[in-house]
Formats: structure tokens, sequence, C-alpha cells
């Protein structure tokens, strides 16, 4: 796991020329090629709010501003509200010496113990409660400043599409660039309705876009009065920095202005490759699952190298130490293993490493094996064992010599992992096909840690 | 960095017929209600209150030392009333931390020193930075990190968090041996 082992010692490096833990990279079947986060198209999937797990579609979560409507923040502290329940007295009507119990309900964190109540909200009768949102002084404006700039974008594409209906547009490109302004249900009207590309945005250059007044130049504050020099801080009333800009539009000074924030969506992303556009990873539409429809990573696929033990390193001698790799496809696997070479040698490694030069052979993964515990059905192989330190199942502990040649920091090496790899994406198309197999290079970068300190 | 070898004393230890080593040190109150499902790894100095309501721990669990897990407790009009603690799979809960979930789903890492408070729902494939404290009613979503206090979102975790929790989760208990005994089956290498 990412957050128990430190998986940031043996890093690949990613087709975008990036090196990262193999955690967090992922193979694209289809170029063959290793995709890590940052060279691949985001894609929202599901916004979901953390706390009630309920997902919405993108377009809804972008009318609620990214923002659930059930779920409140805590102002104070920024932990999730919850809602009690109060009865409370409520005087009958018809006879006044009689008071009926009414449940009331407010919001109150489990965290800070603040409630609606601190600021004067009053209960509501509802569990669910309705509670109401402070109006946004600023509405206004923002409202006749989204619209004229809709107005621009519209215009704008109208006058593009004139020139060159034909042009189809990629995928991508229509998906990132003409979201800016919220234009992709707009633009796919207008997609339809111009069926005959002629009759199109004719009408739209004639709309005269009424420009919105420029904001005011703030030139002259008003002088601080006296008493703020004078009249006693109380700074258990005054908001913090956080949670002034919490809600951006209110920025409250004083704890009594704080008010329940509704609390903000999390997504569900699937990847795209951004060359063959081929989905890299697809998670299941439901927030809660942890399964995906597809799951590239390279951790299934790529066969990863380990640091076995953590070696005793001395400068300028040869040291043994003992790496393995996990081969996690359903074949056995081919590794051969060779030093980069002086062009593509980098500033990162600083000590000379002497690999094995014959193939590993690394027996495929099974999964029947785990819970299988007597079996030894271990395909002998004739290992080296000057080469081999041990095998287990599909691990595979091999034997490299590394000369330290720096007195002080981490001792880094980089080498080149050459594997088979069997590629089944290709081979469903026609059945009873061979999978293909393809052979990938990984280079691969390790850092095995200090020097023996000497004493 | 592969995982090391953790040796304990096998007087230390009972191993059970599906595979569970719980310390003898550990406190596990009203044993009647505590189901662990195997393999899993219960060390010196935890607590676990099955005293108090149902508690079900999956398989390749490890709770480390000084662990609590604790069913939680909501109060009503008469009275409180305790909620059983369901633990999934794979789940990794380090040194002194006090669970008091209602649910830990599986592939969960838990750091140390947390607290996780009551009735907290920690979903699948998510985990708890070292030192966090998660308030009440906590709601975790898988492939989160909630750190801090009060515990918050920080960060995402990889896609393939479920497999390195299988991977790190299964490799602790393999390497989790005894010393002194002849009963652990993998003393090969």
């Amino acid at each position: 796991m990412a957050t128990f082992i430190d998986v940031n010692l043996v890093k690949y490096i990613c087709g975008c020329g990036k090196k990262k833990p193999v955690c967090k990279l992922y193979l694209c079947r289809h170029c063959l090629k290793i995709r890590c986060g940052d060279c691949v198209l985001h894609e929202v999937d599901t916004p979901y709010c953390p706390n009630c797990l309920e997902n919405m579609p993108a377009a809804e979560a972008k009318l609620k501003r990214n923002r659930c409507s059930n779920c409140f923040d805590c102002p104070n502290c920024g932990h999730t509200l919850t809602t009690r329940a109060t009865s409370h007295a409520v005087s009958n009507p018809e006879d006044p010496n009689k008071s009926t119990p009414k449940k009331m309900f407010y919001m109150a964190c489990g965290f800070c113990r603040w409630t609606t109540r601190d600021v004067g909200i009053a209960d509501k009768p509802a569990a669910s409660g309705n509670w109401e949102d402070k109006d946004n002084p600023h509405q206004k404006r923002i409202l006749s400043l989204l619209e004229t700039y809709q107005q621009i974008a519209q215009k704008e594409k109208a006058e593009k599409e004139r020139k060159k209906y034909v042009r189809r547009r990629s995928y991508l490109t229509y998906a990132a660039g003409m979201d800016k302004y919220g234009m992709v249900s707009v633009a796919a009207k207008r997609k339809g309705l111009l069926a005959s590309p002629s009759t199109g945005g004719s009408k739209d250059e004639d709309t005269v876009i009424s420009p919105v007044e420029p904001s005011d130049t703030v030139t002259t504050f008003e002088p601080l009065q006296d008493e703020i020099f004078t009249q006693e801080l109380h700074l258990e009333n005054m908001a913090g920095m956080s949670q002034r800009h919490a809600p951006p539009e209110f920025q409250p000074c004083e704890m009594t202005d704080l008010h329940p924030l509704h609390k903000h969506l999390l997504i569900r992303r699937s990847l795209r490759c951004k060359q063959c556009e081929h989905n890299l990873s697809k998670p299941e539409f439901n927030p809660i699952s942890i399964k995906f429809k597809i799951q590239l990573i390279a951790m299934s696929h790529i066969p990863e190298i380990r640091i076995f033990t953590s070696p005793e390193l001395n400068f300028d001698k040869e040291c043994k130490v003992i790496l393995t790799v996990c081969n996690p496809t359903s074949y056995n696997t081919n590794i051969n293993l060779t030093t980069l070479e002086g062009d593509t040698q980098d500033d990162f490694s600083n000590s000379k490493i002497t690999l094995p030069k014959d193939t590993i052979v690394v027996s495929r993964r099974d999964d029947a094996a785990l819970y299988d515990v007597g079996s030894q059905e271990q395909e002998a192989q004739k290992d080296d064992p000057s080469v081999i330190a041990f095998r287990k199942a599909n691990k595979v502990g091999f034997y490299v010599k590394v000369k330290p040649q720096v007195k002080e920091g981490d001792i880094q090496v980089s080498f080149m992992m050459k594997h088979d790899y069997h590629n089944t994406a290709i081979a469903l198309t026609s059945e009873n096909q061979e999978p293909q197999v393809v052979w990938l290079e990984q280079k691969v970068f390790v850092n095995l840690g200090p020097l023996k300190t000497q004493k | 960095m592969e995982l090391q070898d953790v040796f304990y004393n096998n007087a230390e230890y009972i191993e059970t017929a599906s595979g569970n080593k719980v310390s003898r040190q550990s406190v596990l109150c009203g044993s009647q209600n505590i189901v662990i499902n195997g393999k899993t790894v219960i060390m010196t100095d935890c607590v676990i209150r099955g005293d108090l309501a149902n508690v079900r721990i999956g398989r390749h669990c490890i709770v480390s030392r000084k662990a609590v897990i604790r069913p939680p407790f909501k109060k009503f009009s008469k009275g409180v009333a305790f909620f059983p603690i369901h633990i999934g799979d794979n789940v990794f809960i380090g040194e002194d931390s006090i669970v008091n979930a209602a649910q830990v789903g599986s592939f969960v890492h838990i750091g140390k020193n947390c607290v996780i408070g009551r009735r907290c729902v920690l979903k699948d494939c998510c985990a708890i930075a070292d030192n966090t404290v998660l308030p009440p009613e906590t709601v975790v979503p898988p492939f989160t990190v909630f750190s801090g206090s009060p515990g918050r979102f920080t960060s995402e975790l990889p896609e393939c968090t479920q497999d390195l929790m299988i991977d790190v989760t299964m490799s602790f208990y393999d390497h989790f041996k005894s010393i002194g005994g002849p009963k652990s089956k993998d003393r090969k290498r």
C-alpha cells in the first residue's frame, strides 16, 4: 500500500520521461507504452458527495456548484455537521394554557461542538432542514457577467462554424475545449439544428451583445475608525483565516457571521490515453464500488522490481544486493537486464551495477496456489545459485553487484529491464489465436539508501 | 522494499486452526462475540471489546500493538445501545490506534496513533494517515486518504490500492514468524 511501504525507492520511467513508482503507472495495451497520471487525460465520471455518497450527473453537480445540497460542513472546524432533534414546547393556539411538544431540528458539529444555534439560526421543523442559504451579495453582477460571456462564446462558436463547418473535431478537443463556459449542451443542440449547414449561424451574427458595465476601480478607502485602536480585541470572536476563506463570497470576519457550508463534492474519474484515446482506467459508476470496468495499471502487467533487504553498502567495494522481481501476469516471463547505454544514462545513477547476464525466467502468477499450501508444483528451473537467491511462487530474488562511487547520500543505480509481454488485448478479436508476444523495455531506477555507517 | 521478517516468541502467540495468530498478552473481552476469519494477526497489548457487541474481523488483517477495537454506541432517550463492528479483509490497523467505527471495509490502512470516532464508516480501499482523529460519524469514501484533526480528505489513493493491500497484509503474515518452535511451515529459507 502506498501509505505503508515506501514505494518511491524503485521507480520506472514513464512514456513522458517522468520517474514514478510502479503503482502510479498504467500500461496502455494499445500503444504498449507506460503512462502516468500526468500524461493521460482525466475525465470526470461521477461527482459524488463524500458524506452521503450520493452521486449525480456532472451537469447537475455543476448546477449545484459542485456541492452537496443535503450535507453541510462545520464553518468552525470543517467537520460534517449532524442533525440533532430536540422537543420544543409549542403553545396551543386554542388553549393558551396547554402546550404540545414539537420536534425541532438543528445542526451540530460532533468535533468542535459548534451548533447552528450559536449563530442564531432558528431550529427547523423538518429533519432535512431546508436550510436556506445566504444570498450572495454579488449574485447580480456574476449573473450579468456570465450571461455576457455566454453570448460571446456563442457568437465565437457561430463564427467558427461558419468558417469551417465540415472540419470534424476529435472527441478530446471537443470535450476539453467546449466546456469553458458551460457550452456543451448548447453546442450539442446547435449541432442538431444545423442539419443543413447553410442555415446555421446566420441569425446569431446580428445579436448585439450588451456590454457589461466595467467594474469600478477602488481608489480610496474609508479611514479606519478611532475605536479600532482603543477597543479591546476579542480574538475568540474573530474568525480565522481558513474559516474566512471557506465561503469566498461572504468572508465572514466574526464568529457570529459563520454559516453552515454545503459540502464539496469529490469525483470518480476515468483515465484515457492521450495518443490512442483508449481508456486506461474506468471505475464503476457507483462511487462506493472499488471495482473497475477497465483497469490497465502497470502493477498487473509489468514485472515489479523491489529491494529485498536494505543492503550493506561500502564505498568503492563491490557489494551484493538482492533484488526481487515479481511477475503479475498469467504467463511465464523472461527478463533480461542490461545496463543503460551511454546516451540514455542520466544523472540519477551514481554507482556501478553489475547485472546477471542470463535471462531470468519468472513463473506465472497462480492465484489458486495461494490457498493450496502443500503444493510444490514449482516448475523446476536450473538456476545458477550465484545469480538466483531464491524462488517463491511468482517471485524471484536475484543478486546484483553494486559498487558505490559516492561517499555521501543515497546510492542510486539504474538499469534496463527487457521482458516479454503477452498482449491479450489484440487476441480477443479473433478467438483461438495465441496472444501476441512483444518485448517491452523498462528503465528502472533504484534508490538503495545510504552507505553503511562506519563506526 | 520487501517486508522484513518479524519474529515473535512461540510461547507468546496462539495460532488457531484457521491461521489466526493471537497474542496471549492481548485482551479479548467477551471472546464468544468475537469472530476472526483467519490468517489475522492480533498483536501484544491489543484490546478487543467483544463484551459490548459483536466484533467481526475478516481475513488477513493485522491489528498492531496496543490497538483498541471497541464497538460504537449511540445515545438514545432510554440509555445507550452498542452496535456491532465489522472489519473487512486485508485491513491494517497501526499501533496505538483506537477504532470505534461501525464499519471498516476491506483493504483499509489505518495508521499509527489514530482515533476513529464512534460510528464512523470507512469504505473499502481507503487510508487514514498517522495521528488522525476522525470525529464521530465520519464517512471515508473509497480511494481517499483522510488526515489531520478533525480528519479531512487530503489525497487520493492509486487505483491499485486493492492489490497493494493484499500484497502487504499477506506478506506481513508470511514474514511474521515464530522463533523457538518448529510449528511454522515456511521455514525453508
